[in-house]
């Protein structure tokens, strides 16, 4: 278990992380750095977008699959990194001074 | 109740007197019978015991009336009656129910299957890579998406004056009210000779009304001096403070029906003896309660009072005070050797730092702009001053100063060590408020410039008005030290020329709105492009690049 608290130290030390969070494939966080609600919230919109992007892939070309999401908006940027069965999401400042 | 009158023939010979009396719905009735009377005979012989009926008696009561009586019957009219029966022919039930939040977070979910760390692993030098990539990429540098139409372009869409006062007041103050739509102007004059013995008043006017009056304000409040300076609450938007020529600060309270004066400082030795240059509401920091605000008045007798206000009587009480003294001033701005130390200085602008409540700055009359502090505890001369509150000077630190009065200054919304001051000199100024030297004089060569404010929403904007009648927004974004914008506020006077523009205000609500009050008594509102509205990514950046850059040297 430390060895997870540790990347995800390592994560959130990078310049301009606001917070990372990890969900399970049922859309549910298992840790997060951020506080209880923009969790929940994050979790579920965001775990519905990847899997919609991930049909959009695999509907243009069956043999492809998603293996990346990224997200920029005036704010922020979020990134997602998908797999089977968990999905990292971390949110990112770029212009962070 | 059921009543029955028997005649006396009905009466059986039992009976020996039947005596009704109706009492409630109970009939009593009396009768005596007569069974036997036995004779004492001695004789025993024959009969002895012998049973003899006798007749029964009746005899009248001498003392009882005899009731006479009679048999009626009554009935009332007769009565109408009707049925009436109503029935809905459809039928709708609704049910609602507010969804309960809290079973929506039942905590996260808990992984035991160790494939965590796996996952982890394998997905942490992509995200890094990323990462990386990201706070280096110069590939979103200027590029802007709009979604909302907007307007590109500015306009001016409110021209509000009191045409009761017909031109003879100036603008003294602004002020857009804690929700946004109410503004409010202060009316008075800055060319006084001695007394004023001028009547204005406070005009506000709701600008989200559909029958808005543009000659006519909503509320008109009468002061009985030249107003110099108006602020709203922040957070209560029926509270306005002024301050006066008479050096009184006064507070009205918008939701009363009559007399909505609130409170007022009064013409005493703890208020102040000149014009009041600006009244400021400050949060509370010493009370425990959040909506707390302290209101601080400022003007040209040196004079910084901390008023608060009382809960129950709704009092303003002098509660804290500073004052400015010749002592305080730079050297290079003591006109001579032999001026007293003791003297006062006038305070003409006064600002709060952004994050810290407690820190401030003050523009002053010679011209000299001061860093200070709500707990400076710096000791003064007495000098001529009485009041019942120490007062104390509250300078920490001096900045090169200007070579007239200062009129403005401000504090950055976003930025916790910028602030701009503008001045006599006819330049403005950005400050570090770490730094003596200012980052960067502005001087656009359009006269005086009496006010200056930022914008609310972003950080690189700022206004300027100035003696030529022109509204110069400047952003910091841009290369070159001019403005992006020059707007003509001040309204046409007889010889050609554009009356000065006094002041300006964002309105913190609605981003694309500034209001400009010129010397002529009107007020125009502007509408800014969504350009200017809209935050740049990079603004903080530039802002922060310009303010702190300089401190490294």
């Amino acid at each position: 278990m430390a060895e997870v608290e540790e990347t995800f130290k390592r994560i959130q030390a990078h310049k301009g992380v606001i917070g990372v969070i990890v969900v399970n494939s049922e859309g549910i966080p298992i840790r997060s750095t951020l506080d209880n609600s923009t969790t929940v919230q994050y979790a579920g919109l965001i775990s519905q977008l990847a899997a919609k992007a991930r049909s959009t892939v695999r509907d243009i070309d069956p043999g492809n699959d998603l293996t990346f999401l990224r997200i920029r908006s005036k704010k922020h940027e979020i990134m997602v990194a998908p797999e089977n069965e968990y999905l990292l999401i971390v949110i990112q400042n770029p212009d962070a001074v | 109740m059921h009543c029955q009158f028997l005649s006396k023939a009905q009466i059986s010979s039992k009976l020996l007197s039947f005596q009704g009396r109706i009492q409630d719905s109970k009939v009593f009735v009396f009768g005596i019978e007569i069974t036997e009377i036995t004779n004492n005979i001695p004789n025993v012989n024959n009969k002895m015991f012998a049973d003899i009926t006798l007749e029964s008696v009746t005899f009248k009561s001498n003392w009882k009336k005899e009731r006479s009586l009679a048999s009626s019957g009554c009935q009332t009219s007769e009565l109408v009656v009707e049925e009436v029966a109503c029935q809905s022919v459809k039928y709708k039930s609704v049910k609602t129910q507010t969804e309960d939040d809290s079973d929506k977070f039942s905590g996260f979910a808990d992984d035991n299957s160790g494939h965590l760390f796996e996952f982890l692993r394998r997905v942490e030098p992509a995200m890094h890579k990323q990462l990386e990539m990201n706070v280096k990429s110069h590939a979103f540098d200027d590029y802007e998406v709009t979604w909302d139409e907007g307007s590109s372009t500015m306009s001016s869409i409110h021209k509000l004056t009191n045409a009761a006062h017909d031109g003879q007041f100036q603008i003294t103050g602004l002020s857009w009210n804690s929700t946004g739509a109410v503004i409010a102007a202060s009316y008075g004059r800055f060319d006084h000779e001695d007394w004023c013995t001028h009547k204005t008043s406070l005009c506000t006017w709701n600008l989200e009304r559909r029958n808005l009056d543009e000659n006519k304000p909503d509320t008109v409040l009468e002061v009985s001096s030249c107003l110099m300076c108006t602020a709203f609450h922040p957070s209560n938007p029926a509270l306005i403070a002024g301050g006066t020529y008479n050096g009184v600060v006064i507070v009205w309270d918008l939701s009363r029906e009559d007399d909505m004066v609130l409170t007022s400082s009064g013409i005493g030795d703890d208020s102040h003896r000149e014009p009041v240059s600006k009244v400021i509401w400050v949060p509370d920091t010493s009370s425990v309660k959040k909506n707390k605000y302290l209101l601080v008045s400022v003007s040209s007798d040196g004079k910084m009072l901390v008023w608060k206000m009382d809960r129950k009587t709704k009092q303003i009480e002098l509660h804290d005070g500073f004052v400015l003294m010749n002592m305080n001033l730079p050297t290079q701005l003591r006109k001579s050797r032999t001026m007293r130390g003791d003297k006062e200085v006038g305070v003409t602008c006064i600002s709060y730092n952004n994050e810290n409540k407690d820190s401030f700055i003050i523009g002053s009359e010679p011209g000299a702009v001061f860093k200070c502090s709500m707990s400076a505890n710096g000791e003064q001369p007495a000098g001529n001053i009485i009041s019942s509150i120490q007062l104390k000077s509250p300078v920490t630190f001096t900045y090169a100063h200007h070579y007239g009065p200062v009129y403005s200054a401000e504090f950055s919304p976003f930025h916790r060590n910028a602030f701009l001051t503008s001045s006599m000199d006819q330049t403005l100024r950005l400050y570090s408020m770490l730094q003596k030297q200012p980052i960067m004089t502005l001087e656009p060569g359009e006269g005086v410039i009496y006010s200056t404010k930022w914008s609310f929403s972003r950080p690189a904007l700022f206004a300027a008005t100035t003696d030529t009648g022109l509204l110069l927004l400047y952003d910091l974004t841009q290369n070159q030290p001019v403005p992006v914008y020059k707007l003509e506020a001040g309204g046409l006077m007889g010889n050609n020329a554009r009356a000065p523009v006094l002041t300006c205000q964002f309105n913190q609500h609605q981003n694309n709105l500034i209001a400009t009050g010129d010397a002529m008594g009107c007020i125009q509102v502007f509408r800014i492009s969504d350009s200017l509205k809209t935050p740049l990514s990079r603004d903080l950046e530039i802002l922060g690049d310009l303010v702190d850059i300089t401190t490294e040297s």
